[in-house]
Parts: C-alpha cells; sequence; structure tokens
C-alpha cells in the first residue's frame, strides 16, 4: 500500500522497497522526525497524532494522484505514524520515483507541503518542563526587592 | 424516534469541550450546517475560536458551504487547521 497511516513505527528500507521501478531515474525520500527542542525553552519527549481516519486516507490517495499527474511520479509513498511517537523517531516519510531528479524533488516537497496543509492529522506534544537555571553563587534572593519589576 | 447527530470533535476541539463525539437532536427535515455550528458555540462558548478557522465534514465529505443540510443519523466533523508532519 503506497498511502497508510499506522501506529507503528515507519521503516525506510520498506519504504525503499516500494520505489524500484527500473524506468525512474530520480527517487527523492523525505523522513520528518520529531525533534525535541521547542521554543518555549521546554523539551518535547513525544508527539501524539490523531487523524480523522476515513478523510485523512481519502486526502492522502488524492494527493498521491496529483503527483502522478503533475509531475508525472511513477511511484509515490504518503506514509504518517498515528499514536505517540517519541523524539528522534521518523512520523512521516513521502516520496517520490520520477524519470528525472528535478520533477522527484519537486513531487516530494509538493507532497509533504499539502500533506501537511491539507490533511486531517493533528499533533499534541508532550514535554517535560524547562530545568531551572543553576544559582550564581553569591547572589541572595531578595536582594533587588522592591525594585523587581522596574524597566 | 429521531437519531441524532453524531458530532467528531477533534484535536483542540476535543479539548476545549473535553469529549470526542456530541450527540446533536436535530429535526426530520434536518438543519443547516451553520445552525449546527452557532450552537455549538452557544453550548460550549469557548469553542467559538476555534469554529471560526475549523473546517466542517458530513459523512466523511467536507462541506461546500454552511448551508447544507445535516439530517438525522448524520456524521458531523469539526476539524481544527491540520498539523501533521
Amino acid at each position: 500500500m503506497v498511502v497508510r497511516l499506522s501506529r507503528r513505527s515507519l521503516s525506510l528500507a520498506a519504504v525503499e522497497r516500494r520505489l524500484r521501478t527500473a524506468r525512474s531515474g530520480g527517487v527523492v525520500l523525505f523522513a520528518g522526525r520529531v525533534r525535541p527542542d521547542r521554543a518555549d525553552g521546554r523539551t518535547t519527549v513525544a508527539l501524539l497524532y490523531e487523524a480523522d481516519r476515513a478523510p485523512a486516507l481519502d486526502r492522502l490517495r488524492a494527493l498521491e494522484a496529483e503527483a502522478r499527474r503533475r509531475f508525472g511520479a511513477r511511484d509515490v509513498v504518503l506514509y504518517h505514524r498515528l499514536g505517540r511517537v517519541r523524539v528522534g523517531e521518523v512520523s512521516v516519510v513521502v516520496a517520490a520515483a520520477c524519470a528525472h531528479r528535478a520533477q522527484a524533488f519537486d513531487a516530494a516537497r509538493y507532497l509533504i507541503d499539502e500533506l501537511k496543509a491539507t490533511v486531517p492529522i493533528w499533533k499534541e506534544e508532550r514535554a517535560r518542563p524547562a530545568r531551572r537555571p543553576p544559582r550564581r553563587p553569591g547572589r541572595r534572593a531578595g536582594r533587588s526587592a522592591g525594585s523587581g519589576r522596574a524597566r | 424516534m429521531l437519531r441524532p447527530v453524531q458530532v467528531h470533535l477533534f484535536a483542540s476541539a476535543r479539548q476545549l469541550v473535553g469529549q470526542r463525539t456530541v450527540r446533536w437532536t436535530v429535526p426530520a427535515g434536518g438543519l443547516p450546517a451553520r445552525e449546527i455550528v452557532a450552537g455549538l458555540e452557544r453550548r460550549f462558548p469557548r469553542l467559538g475560536p476555534t469554529l471560526r478557522v475549523s473546517r466542517f465534514l458530513r459523512n466523511d465529505r467536507y462541506l461546500a458551504d454552511l448551508e447544507e443540510t445535516v439530517r438525522p443519523g448524520d456524521e458531523f466533523a469539526v476539524h481544527p487547521p491540520y498539523g501533521g508532519g
């Protein structure tokens, strides 16, 4: 199956096996992984993904068809994880095999951009609280009491 | 007896309401989707801002507009902005 929503980990080797069309001179595979950094200083430990399954699969199939039509893609893979995905694990894979590399890059870019914007999948972060900065020696708490909000 | 509409809430909509599915009673001839959306906002005022940026589906199909009729037994879904990847 070239379009899949799964709670199981995604194997890039399995994706690659689906892209062995001999006539395709360019294969681009993009894998998105969960990263730990957050803007607020907290550390992400996992993402929880959910989907509205039937319309999500319909939309993924439509993207596959559009990549074939628009970029001449001969093989397309669209996989997305659901459920809890830990930092470092692959959450999404898009791949396109085309006659030439330019088409394959364009198709893969189109697929990931459209997937993020138009497929009913959502994520929720699970984060570890920010660590307190270490105390600086020689500075006592309350030293600037009375002017704490100056500026 | 009329079957209610099942309103399925996803992501932030579910978190704001605190439940995954809400049962909604509609008359036998149905209601325009906009009346269900307005009713959801009256019942769950915190949901208002999310509803204004959401997409809506009836029986797994995106609504072309909120004038489409939702009938007893239909499934109605609220999709907040997507965030896969």
